[in-house]
């Protein structure tokens, strides 16, 4: 009912505008440049509502008034024009280009500014840099292209999570997310999938992108109020754009390659491993004990000699696991795009397909995508816009995303011991498999298999009404719609489901976001020097979030996949939860002569997920700029061509916590005798409120030798406050923790990007782009007066977030081979406890950025692209399986660790004598502690490309406008030390498929 | 022209208007969960009572409490059983190592915070047509039947049995709260800090709650339920512990009079075993659906045996963690030939309860090939690893009952007691008087109640020292009381914690 009234409130604005005529003046409009005819000149009668546009010839025609005298000829790139009337009926006029006005403009929040007047901090990144990438969201292209944006991909999948921190992390128990705004949609950036990972922002096609925007400081993103804490995100979709249709063809094709493979034992070598191993322990049989771990001791091994029990492992084969399970894919993208429109309607429809498999079959990402962009101009005053984006995408799923499963081949294929057979002889898979691995992957994962679907829509109506020539109003409602299903079948002839005779799993997820934003401006210049503008505005956003799942057992045969076709329902299970934000807005712009620039804006905000006396807040902030480059000390300079210094202060918020955290709830939980029990699941606090980021940013931005080096530097200090902790409550009063706001921590930084045009000499051209970020991060603050968390020490006061809190390695004992580790005083341990442990260096990176740089040649492109990272500390989980050297477990080992183990006293190094069946006697695990630590810095070439555009009048008789065709490379070359497979994984990286090097060829044509 | 300015002024302030009611409409920010309901009202209908009890039921299904801890530490933590280290799951526990012990505390106090809530609401509950009286009592016995078996079963590993203590290393009992914390009540749930109440106080008020639900219980409801039977049959264990003899006979015999749970012989004996619900079992813990199961890592079966089916013993299921050792294969009278693949059993003697015990395959690429383990919880249910618990069984009575009389003096009553049973399990009858009586009661017991959760607590009731092959722990050790959660020392200033943590 609201919503309707709303509507109608916009229909009565629309409708009450009325014109009176007198005189009708006409005339053409052409171009001072080319002399062109130019269609979509917005011509208005000045001081009035009345107006029009010149028609595809240039032509327009319109009354004007009695008592109006003035013309303005307007568009968007050229100088405006003014035109007085007098008696004449037919004025002709030529239009200069606006220099000033063709620098780029920059997306800000409910508005657009030209990229001068911003005083904030916003990286921009603009379409076509992250054009034809095969990457299926726009957050994995923008690695490495954004000073102050950190990106990293959790993993390699298609169409998987890709993690983004900007300006570091702010918060320790609550979300890091920030908010994506998809033309003027909030959406929400969850990950609803069960089955794999499929990350919502792969719904857009990267190439239907015109501009990412990337609010860093909290002034620029207060606007947002309480979802900016963590920076925002805006992107803006391709528009039409006035003239001749304009059709563009758009195809690549290649494949995916393995980053790396791991080097490990081969049959011979582990035999030899693991009988040190066994020989190490006192054992007398260590052969037998051996060749029994890989289950092949021959039954008459007790009559056996040394030799001959040797010479069985000697004639085993070796078969490499990861070449079996480990391969290329293909990749492949279509699309097809018209665009185009007159004075009045604007529109760009176009279509894609996107298809990438990884190097680990089958999983895959396939994609379709429809985006229609159209608008118009119903009258002088009245535009209405609607944007819309549709898409689905599927993906086969891996046995697992991540983990220690047997059956997942990340995880097995480098541990799997070598002297197994993938096949028998007759071609069936082998099922006699030996070591710890009792299951051969090959096999589980031609057998289990399953889906993800993803199908999404992204949209929004939006009317423009001009009340006044200085004043606009906006209406728009928008809404983000997603569902995800996914189904697994764990087949009947694999260990995971020969148990229960087989077992489906399904899911579905709902999520059903709406939004409408209704914004008014308003402009005024006072005495020439003086200009303001005024945003006002209000927000209503719900959101709700359901799903369904449930599995089944007992299959008649693995023929039967689906969950109808099991005998005994095994789980049914749904969950529904939603929440709903309001918000109103304003933002007040002053500037004087374009050269002191102050902006302040405020937002009132409130979410259903905070306590009852705490839903609403306040965030405001202020911007202010001087643009000394108009001063006139500088305005003759030939040096520097453009300067600008700017400064602010905002307040932002931070909601991304449970929907209902805030409340005191008894859940269902408990059931007993099969009938349902209920218990309390929570304790209420009427306080919980949002985390608050207060961050200044002090920056500038320059341009010398007329613009021939353009950069900007930025200093931030980044302070999150009331931050959400888990304050514990004893067990006698019946319940875990509350969470209260009480943390503080701080992120301070610098950022530096640099874009120069190097050489620029006849049709040859070098240019260079450079970014650079230096971050540190401190927790300043946590509750009660501790030091660090009780439930997390490695979560310290003067610590930076992501610090590893371990005992310190000391390498191995040259007398003994035994590893050995620093205690709490300094001395050497065998076994190091709790108390020994020590901070010990940080997974969160403090140096990153990205290098590009492209030459043109007469129609010739070469890109080159590096992204960087420096001061990450991380264990990662694949490589200590492997570190283990086969001792706990029967598993393989890598042969760059194995090889330098300890085997000879005086040998000094770091890897210490095998012993069968796991740490010595009186020791620990040898992977305890700073051992596995290792170094994540990398230097990789993301990005080369070649390409090739055909000169015009070559391919003008065959009806194409420009032909570009290009190769490319993705991931081609890593400079790091790391040993794992890939430096920029997240998190334990244990099975985690790797990402991919990519090569493409592709075409681009336009009609 | 000034009219339309005018039209246009009015229209954009009523589309505010509009925006602006948004706003302010009441409760616009007003989002209720589906799932879960306002704490302050839950317990408002006899619907949300009768679901609010089952919570502290399905506690006890937990692995921290019967579905494995407080199944398998007393036998781990004493002197039965030996650790494969297939998984490693109980490897320490069975080395008796330092903070390797009962970790029940939170989930069960917890638990008593819904009883306390839920006995506080019962007096208000509001019903068309009107809560019967004896839906009233009935929820009151129950609630208080399972508050005791939680302070009972919190009191023995955390604190001295009444009367048998390390004084220096005693710090009295536990905290005892009757007063629930409710979800709006977050002062109470951040500053209330009890300390430990003396154990005599604990006992007191576990005598007091069992007395109540003796009172308002019947045996109407099923098994799988507190009755009237089941208080009286707790109630003689908790006497027995707190060597009050004579409430130890008394209760035990009217548990034995009442007609749950049947004392079974011979051949019965051995099927009852194989059935889902023990024939024996006064209060028996429910697993209704494989939901509930605690999987195959972690659940008492998976920790037992390897076996995952009997018809099929060398189907590999669970871990076999905890099997029996050596000394106790003998004292069952079970003869074995062989070891590793070939390891069999050759002879099992003429106690039926050697057929408890079953060579499982092992697992041999993570340690333990061929082992004797347990399969008193062998996938009897129907589905694996969730078998059904006995919490009390009646043999525990006649055990109960014959050691009363012995201490009471009534060695003669004990004798027949303890012949009654050699009989029922296919052993000689014997004749014995004062200390070798009591040991031949204990050893039944400890035969009887094996990988059941007793025998641990049965040696700390008479102070004795726990023999074991793993390192023998004397009574006056610090590792004989568990530790308390640091979580919990920590946020209580008046709790301290049991010596040597």
């Amino acid at each position: 009912m609201r919503k309707f009234l709303l509507i109608k409130s916009i229909l009565v604005l629309i409708y009450s505008a009325a014109f009176g005529q007198d005189r009708i003046v006409s005339g053409t409009v052409i171009s001072a440049e080319d002399g062109f005819a130019m269609p979509g000149v917005t011509v208005m009668v000045k001081g009035t509502m009345i107006g029009t546009a010149t028609d595809l010839d240039g032509k327009y025609s319109l009354s004007v008034p009695e008592n109006n005298n003035v013309l303005v000829f307007r568009l968007i790139g050229s100088v405006l024009h003014e035109a007085l009337v007098e008696n004449r009926s037919n004025i002709n006029i030529s239009m200069k280009p606006d220099t000033k006005s063709l620098e780029e403009f920059v997306v800000t929040g409910y508005s657009v500014q030209p990229k001068r007047e911003v005083t904030g901090a916003v990286s921009s990144v603009k379409g076509e840099l992250i054009e034809n990438l095969p990457m299926q969201s726009f957050d994995r292209a923008l690695q490495g292209r954004a000073a102050g944006v950190h990106v990293s991909s959790a993993n390699g999948l298609p169409g998987g999570a890709v993690n983004i921190r900007i300006r570091g992390t702010g918060s320790i128990k609550a979300g890091n997310e920030p908010l994506y705004v998809v033309d003027g949609v909030q959406i929400n950036s969850r990950d609803d999938a069960t089955f794999t990972q499929s990350n919502p922002l792969a719904f857009l096609n990267t190439n239907d992108i015109e501009s990412i925007e990337i609010l860093k400081d909290a002034a620029s993103a207060a606007i947002y109020g309480s979802l900016a804490a963590n920076g925002v995100v805006i992107i803006t979709t391709k528009k039409g754009k006035p003239g001749k249709a304009q059709i563009r063809f758009n195809a690549f094709m290649g494949s995916s390659q393995p980053l790396k493979f791991l080097e490990v034992y081969n049959s011979q070598e582990w035999y030899q491993l693991r009988k040190d191993a066994w020989t190490n322990t006192g054992s007398p049989i260590a052969a037998p004990n051996t060749l029994n771990n890989m289950g092949i001791l021959p039954t008459n091994w007790q009559s056996l000699s040394p030799e001959q029990l040797d010479a069985v492992a000697a004639g085993l084969s070796t078969y490499d696991w990861q070449k079996q399970m480990i391969g290329s894919g293909s990749l492949k993208n279509y699309e097809l795009s018209i665009s185009g429109g007159d004075e009045r309607t604007l529109f760009r429809i176009s279509g894609s397909y996107n298809f990438q498999e990884s190097t680990f079959k089958p999983v895959d990402f396939e994609r379709g995508t429809l985006s229609i962009s159209l608008s118009h101009q119903v009258n002088p005053r009245l535009r209405v816009e609607n944007n819309l984006n549709i898409s689905t995408f599927g993906q086969n799923i891996p046995f697992a995303t991540s983990g220690s499963f047997l059956g997942n081949p990340a995880f097995s294929s480098s541990l799997i011991l070598p002297h197994n057979a993938i096949y028998n002889e007759d071609g069936s898979f082998n099922t006699n498999i030996g070591g710890v691995f009792n299951q051969n992957i090959a096999m589980v994962n031609a057998y289990n298999s399953g889906s993800q679907r993803t199908n999404t829509m992204v949209g929004n109506l939006a009317a423009n009404y001009q009340i006044l020539e200085n004043m606009t109003f906006r209406s728009m409602v928008g809404l983000d719609y997603r569902l995800v299903q996914g189904d697994q079948f764990r087949d009947p002839r694999t260990p995971d489901g020969s148990g229960v005779r087989g077992r489906a799993s399904t899911q579905s997820n709902w999520n059903v976001n709406f939004i409408t934003t209704q914004t008014l401006n308003w402009f005024k210049t006072f005495a020439i020097d003086h200009t303001l503008s005024v945003l006002g505005g209000v927000e209503y956003r719900s959101e709700t979030n359901e799903g369904l799942s449930g599995s089944a057992i007992g299959f008649p045969s693995f023929e039967f996949r689906t969950i109808q076709s099991g005998a005994t329902p095994e789980s049914i299970s749904g969950f529904w939860s939603g929440y709903r934000r309001i918000g109103s807005f304003a933002s007040v712009n002053y500037d004087f002569r374009k050269k002191y620039m102050l902006t302040l804006t405020g937002r009132y905000d409130g979410s259903s997920r905070f306590g009852m006396d705490t839903q609403y807040g306040f965030f405001p902030s202020v911007r202010v700029g001087w643009y000394v480059k108009e001063e006139p000390f500088l305005r003759n300079s030939d040096v520097v061509s453009d300067l600008k210094i700017r400064a602010s202060y905002g307040r932002t918020g931070n909601d991304q916590i449970g929907n209902f955290s805030a409340r005191g709830l008894y859940g269902a939980a408990g059931n007993y005798a099969g009938a349902g029990g209920i218990r309390p699941v929570g304790l209420e606090n009427r306080n919980l409120s949002w985390e608050i980021n207060q961050s200044a940013n002090f920056g500038m931005d320059f341009g010398l030798l007329s613009n021939k080096l353009i950069g900007s530097l930025d200093l931030f200090h980044r302070k999150s406050q009331d931050l959400l902790l888990d304050l514990p409550v004893i067990a006698t009063n019946g319940f875990t923790s509350v969470t209260t706001n009480v943390g503080e921590l701080v992120n301070k930084g610098i950022e530096f990007e640099l874009t120069t045009i190097n050489l620029e000499r006849g049709s040859f051209k070098w240019s260079t782009s450079f970014n650079y970020t230096y971050i540190e991060n401190e927790i300043t603050k946590l509750y009660g007066g501790n030091m660090f968390l009780p439930s997390d020490p490695s979560i310290a006061v003067g610590h930076s977030l992501g610090t590893h809190y371990t005992q310190q390695y000391a390498g191995v004992n040259p007398a003994t081979g035994r590893p050995m580790w620093y205690d709490a005083n300094g001395n050497i341990t065998y076994q190091p406890v709790a108390a020994d442990r020590k901070y010990l260096g940080n997974s969160l990176p403090s140096h990153y950025g990205g290098f590009q740089n492209a030459f043109y040649f007469k129609g010739f492109e070469a890109i080159v692209f590096f992204n960087y990272e420096y001061g990450r500390v991380i264990a990662d989980g694949q490589y200590n399986s492997l570190r283990e050297n086969g001792t706990r477990l029967t598993t393989n080992a890598l042969r760059e660790v194995a090889d330098r183990r300890w085997t000879t006293p005086g040998q000094i190094t770091d890897i210490p004598r095998p012993y069968a069946g796991g740490p010595e006697v009186r020791s620990v695990n040898m992977n305890t502690g700073s051992a596995v630590l290792l170094k994540a810095d990398y230097i990789r070439l993301k990005q080369l490309t070649l390409a090739y555009n055909f000169k015009p009048e070559l391919i003008r008789g065959l009806g194409l406008s420009n032909v570009r065709v290009f190769a490319q490379g993705i991931n081609l070359w890593t400079y790091t030390d790391y040993p794992g497979y890939d430096p920029e994984f997240l998190g334990a990286a244990t099975g985690i498929i790797p990402q991919t090097k990519n090569f493409t060829l592709g075409i681009q044509a336009g009609f | 022209m000034k009219i339309n300015t005018y039209d246009m002024l009015r229209s954009i302030g009523l589309a505010f208007l509009m925006a602006i009611s948004l706003i302010s409409c009441d409760g616009i920010l007003k989002v209720d969960p589906r799932q879960s309901i306002d704490g302050f009202d839950a317990l408002n209908t006899p619907e949300n009572m009768e679901a609010a009890l089952n919570s502290p039921y399905a506690r006890l299904r937990a692995v921290s409490a019967y579905g494995r801890n407080l199944t398998a530490f007393g036998d781990a933590l004493a002197d039965n059983g030996l650790a494969t280290n297939n998984s490693g799951r109980l490897f320490n526990e069975t080395r008796n190592q330092a903070y390797s012990h009962y970790t029940h505390w939170t989930n069960f106090y917890f638990g008593i915070n819904e009883l306390n809530l839920f006995l506080e609401a019962i007096p208000g509950i509001q019903g068309t047509p009107e809560v019967p009286t004896a839906t009233k009592n009935r929820w009151e016995g129950e609630a208080k039947f399972l508050r005791a078996l939680f302070y009972f079963d919190l009191i023995k590993a955390y604190a001295y049995m009444p009367g048998v203590t390390v004084p220096e290393l005693d710090k009295g009992g536990i905290p005892l709260v009757l007063e629930g914390v409710k979800t709006t009540d977050i002062e109470k749930a951040l500053n209330r800090q009890p300390a430990r109440s003396s154990v005599d106080q604990v006992y007191a008020q576990i005598y007091s709650d069992l007395v109540d639900a003796i009172r308002l219980l019947n045996d109407s409801r099923g098994i799988q339920f507190a009755s009237q039977t089941a208080a009286k049959a707790l109630f003689s264990r908790v006497a027995l512990y707190n060597r009050d003899w004579g409430k130890a006979a008394e209760l035990s015999n009217e548990a034995l009079a009442s007609t749950r749970g049947k004392l079974l012989e011979g051949e019965d004996y051995i099927a009852g075993w194989r059935l889902s619900v023990h024939p024996e079992s006064i209060f028996d813990l429910r697993f209704e659906n494989v939901s509930e199961s605690n999987g195959a890592n972690e659940s008492i079966q998976a920790t037992y045996t390897t076996i995952r089916n009997l018809e099929n013993t060398n189907q590999i299921g669970g871990w076999g963690d905890f099997i029996p050792n050596p000394v106790f294969v003998n004292l069952i009278g079970i003869s074995v030939t062989g070891a590793g693949p070939s390891l069999t059993i050759s002879d099992r003697g003429g106690d039926v309860r050697a057929f408890q015990y079953e060579v499982g395959p092992g697992r041999v690429a993570n340690g333990s090939g061929r082992r004797m383990e347990c399969i008193k919880f062998a996938s009897k249910n129907g589905f694996a690893f969730g078998d059904n618990i006995p919490l009390i069984r009646k043999s525990e009575m006649l055990l109960n009952r014959m050691e009363a009389y012995f201490h009471l003096g009534q060695e003669d009553l004990a004798l027949i007691d303890l012949n009654f049973l050699k009989n029922a399990r296919g052993l000689e009858e014997v004749t014995l008087e004062g200390e070798t009586l009591l040991a031949e009661i204990l050893l039944e017991r400890r035969k009887e109640l094996a990988f059941e959760g007793h025998r641990f607590f049965d040696l700390k009731r008479y102070g004795r020292d726990i023999i074991k092959q793993q390192g023998n722990v004397p009574f006056s050790d610090f590792r004989i009381l568990a530790n308390i959660p640091q979580a919990e020392v920590d946020g209580n200033k008046n709790l301290d914690q049991n010596a040597g943590y």
